[in-house]
């Protein structure tokens, strides 16, 4: 059975990274091959991803159930194939991180530095004194004093029947990408995010 | 004489080919071995065109490795039957030259690159039963590749969306009965073989020879497409081509060899030139027909046009390859006893189990009363029988029927789901039954030739391609037109020059594999006719081009 997880760190207080993880709008168009979502109930959502299986491209119909909730740092979920006979799961788990493993991922120059910073005072300038805009409107702050976190998404498919071992054999290389390429986006999204 | 003066070439060689499936490839090899210093341009960012995306077979009569199956050929038996199939619409020199060259170039694949061939033995031509057809042992199994061997350029490979992801070589897919015992297959091999990153068919095929390049310090230059074939004094003398959106000049001195695909892509000319309605290719979407357009430009005389090596083919909504929705050639299931092909009366109208090019003419079907094809739209009908022992394109026995399967309790409802003549769908069942359960077609001679049985179940008797349609539910799945790569070109002589309307050469300017006029007409002798006349023609004008002085 494939199964990958990938962690990353981001400074910004727990409660602001939850606030954007736990409603599956915001993140949903950051899914590899993502083509559309419907939300059920409070447990349940269905989705249509544009898969990259092997060399060809296919349409995947999927179940999403949470199976644990637990705010601000923990949801569970299982995952159900609709037209495809796979099976599987997953949970994304926001935690405090070490103070060393808040090091930029990227390492930023002086200039890189002075730049961000002009940014932001213009962007206040502009936006009449800090109201941020669009998307992060309703986050709380920025983490001022160092504080951080570590997202940690783990995924597991399974195919079934006879050809199970092929397809899961596809699947794997396929997985580890989608979910590092999901954690980035999220991160540089939020990181993106003027302070207030 | 001032223009050419001022053109600025990027790059300069003796030999250019243009296109990287199998008879570029050839061509570029050879050309290089005969002292030409050759660069291959690819229109795609994958190397290997259409060959990459086929069965990667190569239908040579009369091959070095028929003895080891114990299959005895001769050129006689051979021309007999490629002219039969060729019905008098090709070139016999070109014929006779094809079966004279194409045996010692397997030979010279053998001695001077990574390939190794085997004779397909249980393979059957697709006339077999007519004179000088043979039951198998004329195509050649390229066997599995390990994409490993490519180092840097192992993704830079073409793979088919049908083959790519189960590396079985085509005479393991023969004895493992791929579509007639589809949950006998050894998918935990088949899972390691991927991890491993072996290829079979199309992907084994070119990536020998992709690896034959590389050993020879060719690398093809991805993603330049060909735009003007440039001429200089009444001759060939290079090639415009476009690479991210710039210019780029390339001077040929001895050649340029066209290997750049069909047209059947190109929706303009594919009603210009197809009688037929082909509205499904199962080749990379890059066929767009660039050759055939540079070739025309330059007064080529064209042969062949109407032609195409057709193939049912069959959609699942929701798959893509290379952006466009992915047609699946059906070259097995319509083969399989529980099924059928009817039309929208419900009519069958063919032997289902027929090669594919042959049995598609019949989709063509002109009605001059009511002027339309009543033999379109046309749908595989099959029953539960059939879904609990076969391959249903990517169904396995068991699986759920997916919402792309209609499916119903009855032929009558299920014909209504479909728009096909209730009543016409439940007499033909009642037609047909009988003859299933009796092993004969009296209508269609379905189950007769040796060939049908290739792709039928040996194990079913009395017939491996005959099976009443008595268990419902039923299902149906619509057969559209469709074609694994046009043949039509432009004429070439018998060293693959390309001819102008007069009879004389275009001096420098070379064709090879679908882009040219078709050696074998409307026919299709065998598994890997195409590749293997391309191929030997891609050979035949490498060793013309290398042989030249030079512009």
């Amino acid at each position: 059975m494939p199964e990958v997880a990938f962690t990353t760190e981001m400074q910004l207080p727990r409660d602001t990274v939850w606030a954007f993880v736990s409603d599956m709008n915001n993140w949903a168009p950051f899914l590899t091959g993502y083509q559309k979502h419907e939300i059920i109930d409070g447990t349940d959502s269905l989705w249509t991803l544009k898969g990259e299986v092997g060399i060809l491209s296919r349409r995947v119909e999927l179940r999403a159930h949470v199976t644990e909730w637990e705010a601000p740092q923990r949801v569970c979920f299982t995952l159900t194939g609709i037209n495809e006979a796979v099976e599987g799961g997953g949970s994304l788990v926001i935690r405090r991180a070490t103070p060393t493993a808040l090091a930029p991922a990227i390492p930023r120059s002086p200039w890189q530095r002075l730049l961000s910073a002009l940014g932001r005072v213009l962007f206040r300038l502009l936006h009449g004194g800090g109201a941020a805009a669009g998307e992060g409107a309703a986050l709380p702050p920025r983490s001022a004093g160092g504080e951080g976190v570590a997202l940690e998404f783990t995924l597991r498919m399974d195919a079934g029947g006879p050809a199970g071992p092929l397809v899961n054999a596809m699947l794997g290389p396929a997985l580890e990408p989608a979910v590092e390429d999901l954690a980035k986006k999220i991160a540089a999204h939020l990181e993106r995010q003027p302070a207030r | 004489m001032f223009f050419k003066s001022r053109r600025r070439y990027g790059l300069e060689v003796d030999v250019l080919v243009i296109g990287s499936g199998g008879p570029g490839l050839m061509a570029a090899i050879a050309a290089h071995d005969a002292g030409a210093r050759v660069a291959v341009v690819e229109k795609t960012a994958r190397v290997g065109g259409t060959t990459a995306v086929s069965g990667g077979v190569l239908w040579v009569p009369n091959n070095h490795h028929m003895p080891e199956v114990a299959i005895a050929d001769s050129r006689e038996e051979a021309l007999a039957y490629t002219r039969r199939l060729a019905d008098g619409r090709s070139d016999d020199r070109l014929i006779e030259r094809f079966l004279d060259t194409a045996p010692a170039m397997i030979r010279y694949l053998e001695e001077r690159t990574p390939l190794r061939f085997k004779a397909i033995a249980r393979y059957p031509d697709y006339h077999p039963e007519f004179e000088g057809g043979k039951l198998g042992g004329r195509s050649l199994d390229p066997g599995l590749f390990d994409t490993n061997e490519l180092g840097a350029w192992k993704d830079k490979l073409r793979r088919s969306a049908v083959f790519g992801a189960t590396a079985m070589s085509v005479t393991e897919a023969t004895e493992w009965g791929v579509f007639s015992k589809p949950l006998g297959l050894p998918f935990k091999l088949l899972a390691e073989r991927y991890k491993k990153g072996l290829v079979c068919y199309g992907a084994a095929l070119v990536g020998g020879l992709l690896k034959a390049l590389l050993d020879r310090k060719i690398e093809p230059m991805l993603s330049v497409r060909g735009r003007e074939i440039l001429m200089e004094d009444d001759r060939v003398v290079g090639l415009r081509a476009e690479q991210g959106g710039q210019e780029l000049f390339i001077r040929a001195k001895k050649g340029v060899i066209l290997a750049s695909g069909g047209f059947e892509w190109n929706k303009e000319l594919a009603a210009q030139f197809l009688g037929g309605v082909v509205t499904h290719p199962n080749s990379p979407p890059s066929n767009d027909g660039d050759g055939l357009k540079m070739a025309m430009s330059l007064g080529a005389d064209l042969a062949n046009m109407s032609e195409a090596w057709w193939c049912p083919s069959v959609v699942i909504p929701g798959e893509e390859y290379d952006g466009r929705p992915l047609s699946r050639g059906d070259f097995a299931v319509r083969s399989l006893p529980h099924s059928i092909i009817v039309n929208r009366k419900g009519q069958r109208f063919v032997n289902e189990a027929h090669n594919y090019n042959d049995m598609m003419k019949p989709f063509f079907t002109f009605d001059p009363v009511s002027y339309e094809r009543p033999n379109l739209p046309a749908y595989l009908i099959v029953d539960q029988s059939f879904r609990d022992r076969y391959m249903l394109m990517t169904l396995l026995p068991g699986q759920p029927s997916p919402p792309w399967l209609p499916q119903a309790d009855t032929l009558e409802e299920l014909a209504r789901t479909i728009g096909v003549d209730a009543a016409g769908l439940a007499a033909t069942v009642q037609r047909f039954n009988p003859f299933a359960r009796e092993g004969v077609d009296r209508d269609f001679r379905r189950g007769e030739s040796a060939y049908d049985h290739f792709y039928g179940d040996p194990d079913n008797r009395p017939n491996p391609n005959l099976g009443p349609l008595d268990k419902p539910p039923f299902y149906a799945l619509e057969v559209f037109p469709g074609s694994i790569g046009t043949k039509g070109g432009p004429r070439v002589n018998l060293d693959a020059e390309v001819l102008r309307v007069d009879g004389t050469p275009l001096h420098g300017l070379y064709a090879a594999g679908n882009v040219m006029a078709g050696v074998t007409g409307p026919g299709y002798p065998g598994a890997g006719s195409t590749i293997g006349t391309g191929m030997t023609f891609g050979f035949l004008a490498a060793r013309h081009a290398a042989g030249q002085k030079g512009s």
